[in-house]
């Protein structure tokens, strides 16, 4: 059976092998150069003071590339799970070859472990293949990022465990749906969905994270926040140190008391009575708004009023725990249910949005965001 | 004689429609067994569970002696046939037999490959670009080169031109008369079926209208014209199947073991086309006893 389980996945597989190989030469070239580059302008920037532009100027190379190996890392977990997991059994429902298939001398279940193991198989390698690729193509990039968790879900092990649960989900959605093209769009809808679901709700909290308490003046952004004119609320923006992920940043009082909104709203509608909005600007979006002279000295003196009743704790994943977030992905990938259909599990993480996306070190510098 | 296929009340649910119903049929070892019926009568479903692709939801059916549960070595005794002949698009004919030696123990490549060969059917050639009539023959050729016990093949020439479905109905005649397999072949060509088949299945709604060899069928089934008559005045060993009237005269499908004595009666012989339309109409319509539409003029 595995035989035949490989004479039918064998066109895809070495189609989506020769596509790989090409992008491995193209990736050889073109990362062997941005090697050559990042040694050139940014390895020794901090003896010439300059990394600022030199960062710049480095990442303005192979603009195009980056881009497009970012975004084929993004997609291709979800492809395979479309056009590899959804018409593995949809289309034998679909063209009615199952009854050819089922009715040969083999057990059902052993043509289901056989197709869906080897092309899961071939997922996790060619996957595998891939990630290696664009991991060691994007190591000078990547080099250039404060946070490792930054680039978590599109590197190194995690596309494997994205790949093989989209796999999953397509398989199982073929065998509910049994028709290829609804199959192929549920598996994308349920593979986006989880992605959302993972990296928002499930991955930070893997694992308990850890917590620093500092100095509110300490922190990168400490300032204030309105929206509609509405009466302004202390906000804060903390880092982690050493490029951690950045869970959550919180006012807290001596008590070890976390400051609500309407806590930091009252804060300092009593304390700082000449911190105001600007006034409103007609039209919706953003607006750079000049703040007046009187208005960002009572901004000033609030912010250190402020951090004598508050301090700042940020939670945080240290880089340490980079590989137990990655090994989760795999360690979780979806498990198969007794009767061989592939059960989607949830648990991979990894995720779309950027955990540690605090990458550019910024200055002390009040915060005032407005939503006209 | 023992049967092939032994069904006892099974039935067959989806959601709430019964696809087949109280479904209690024998067909014999080492005959090639017509299953008719009109559409709809569940002949595909029957197949499905005989082959295992289906589960009964009531009822039972057994195979070759054996519950159809997908067991390989029970598999290896069936060969089956599935309606509109599936065949991977993509694949060519030559792994077609590359599948059929892979997957079954039993495998007969010579047969296979002298098979397509007489075909004239290219090894290279995908099955997706092949002819209906070419196709069919392929799947027939993967149903027999496993060298079952038992062939089923579901409405097999249903699609087929009449040239084709010919050749088809040739080729299966000439596998029958090689290796003497059972075989159950549905069709609602009764044409098709009377040129190979030597028992007969007849199914309405799920349920058995008439079964028996066709020799005996056509032996014990007349067909009498007379005078206007009731026919409830029929002697106790003629069976009415169907009585059709005019004003001045009557005809009546009779079943009977006995001679045909009344010399009012012109006694024709039925065909099986005749047989089991008028089997299908009685199942449909109920018993013809009373003849209300013509009593009523």
């Amino acid at each position: 059976m595995t035989r035949f389980a490989w004479l039918q996945a064998r066109t895809q597989s070495l189609a989506v092998l020769a596509a790989l190989a090409a992008l491995a030469v193209v990736a050889a070239v073109t990362g062997i150069h941005m090697s050559h580059l990042y040694a050139g302008l940014v390895a020794h920037c901090e003896a010439r003071g300059n990394c600022g532009v030199a960062i710049t100027d480095f990442l303005s190379h192979q603009r195009f590339l980056q881009d497009a190996l970012d975004l084929l890392m993004r997609l291709f977990p979800a492809l395979i799970g479309a056009f590899w997991g959804a018409p593995l059994l949809a289309r034998e429902m679909e063209t009615g070859t199952y009854r050819l298939a089922w009715t040969q001398s083999v057990s059902r279940r052993r043509w289901i472990v056989a197709r869906l193991g080897l092309l899961g198989l071939m997922t996790i390698v060619l996957t595998g293949a891939l990630t290696l690729t664009v991991t060691w193509w994007y190591r000078a990039v990547d080099a250039t990022q404060a946070s490792r968790y930054a680039f978590f879900d599109r590197r190194d092990l995690v596309p494997i465990g994205y790949a093989f649960f989209a796999f999953a989900v397509g398989a199982l959605a073929g065998a509910v749906i049994r028709r290829t093209v609804p199959a192929m769009v549920a598996t994308l809808a349920v593979f986006a969905a989880a992605r959302v679901a993972i990296a928002t709700w499930v991955r930070p909290h893997l694992l308990s994270p850890l917590h620093l308490a500092t100095s509110l003046l300490n922190s990168n952004q400490f300032g204030f926040e309105s929206s509609n004119g509405s009466a302004p609320a202390l906000v804060v923006r903390g880092d982690a140190p050493n490029g951690a992920w950045t869970i959550a940043s919180r006012l807290v009082d001596g008590s070890g008391h976390t400051a609500s909104l309407a806590e930091r709203v009252a804060f300092v509608k009593q304390n700082c009575p000449n911190v105001v909005p600007p006034p409103q600007v007609g039209g919706s979006g953003p607006h750079k708004v000049r703040i007046p002279d009187d208005v960002a000295a009572a901004m000033d003196s609030c912010r250190e009023h402020a951090a004598q009743t508050y301090h700042l704790v940020v939670s945080y994943q240290p880089t340490s725990r980079y590989w137990t977030f990655s090994g989760w992905s795999s360690a979780s990938s979806p498990r198969w249910r007794s009767c061989a259909w592939p059960a989607a599990t949830s648990g991979s993480p990894g995720a779309s949005a950027e955990p540690g996306a605090t990458h550019r070190p910024r200055g002390q510098v009040p915060l005032v965001s407005l939503t006209a | 004689m023992t049967a092939a296929i032994e069904a006892v009340a099974a039935g067959k649910r989806y959601g709430r429609r019964w696809a087949l119903r109280d479904c209690t049929l024998s067909v014999p070892a080492g005959r090639v067994v017509g299953l008719v019926g009109p559409n709809g009568a569940g002949k595909t479903t029957l197949m499905h569970l005989a082959v295992g692709l289906l589960r009964p939801s009531e009822g039972s059916i057994h195979v070759l002696g054996d519950v159809p549960d997908g067991d390989p070595a029970w598999l290896a005794k069936i060969g089956f046939l599935a309606q509109e002949s599936p065949a991977y698009a993509r694949l060519t004919v030559g792994q077609h037999l590359q599948m059929g030696e892979w997957l079954n123990p039993g495998w007969d490549s010579d047969f296979a490959g002298a098979r397509v060969a007489a075909l004239g059917l290219d090894g290279d050639q995908r099955a997706g670009t092949l002819s209906g009539g070419q196709r069919a023959q392929l799947a027939l050729t993967l149903a027999v080169a496993k060298r079952p016990e038992l062939l089923l093949l579901d409405e097999p020439v249903a699609s087929l031109d009449p040239l084709a479905r010919r050749e088809f109905l040739q080729t299966l005649m000439e596998v029958v008369a090689a290796t003497g397999l059972t075989v159950l072949l549905s069709s609602h060509l009764i044409a098709d079926l009377e040129r190979v088949c030597d028992h007969l299945v007849l199914l309405v709604a799920g349920r058995v209208a008439l079964t028996g060899d066709v020799d005996d069928l056509l032996s014990s089934h007349h067909l009498l014209t007379g005078p206007r008559r009731d026919i409830s005045s029929l002697p106790a060993d003629q069976h009415a199947i169907e009585a059709s009237h005019t004003e001045r005269q009557t005809s009546v499908l009779v079943r009977t073991n006995q001679p045909i004595l009344d010399p009012s009666w012109t006694v024709t012989p039925v065909t099986l086309d005749d047989l089991v339309l008028a089997y299908m109409r009685q199942a449909r319509d109920g018993h013809p006893q009373a003849p209300t539409m013509a009593v009523a003029r």
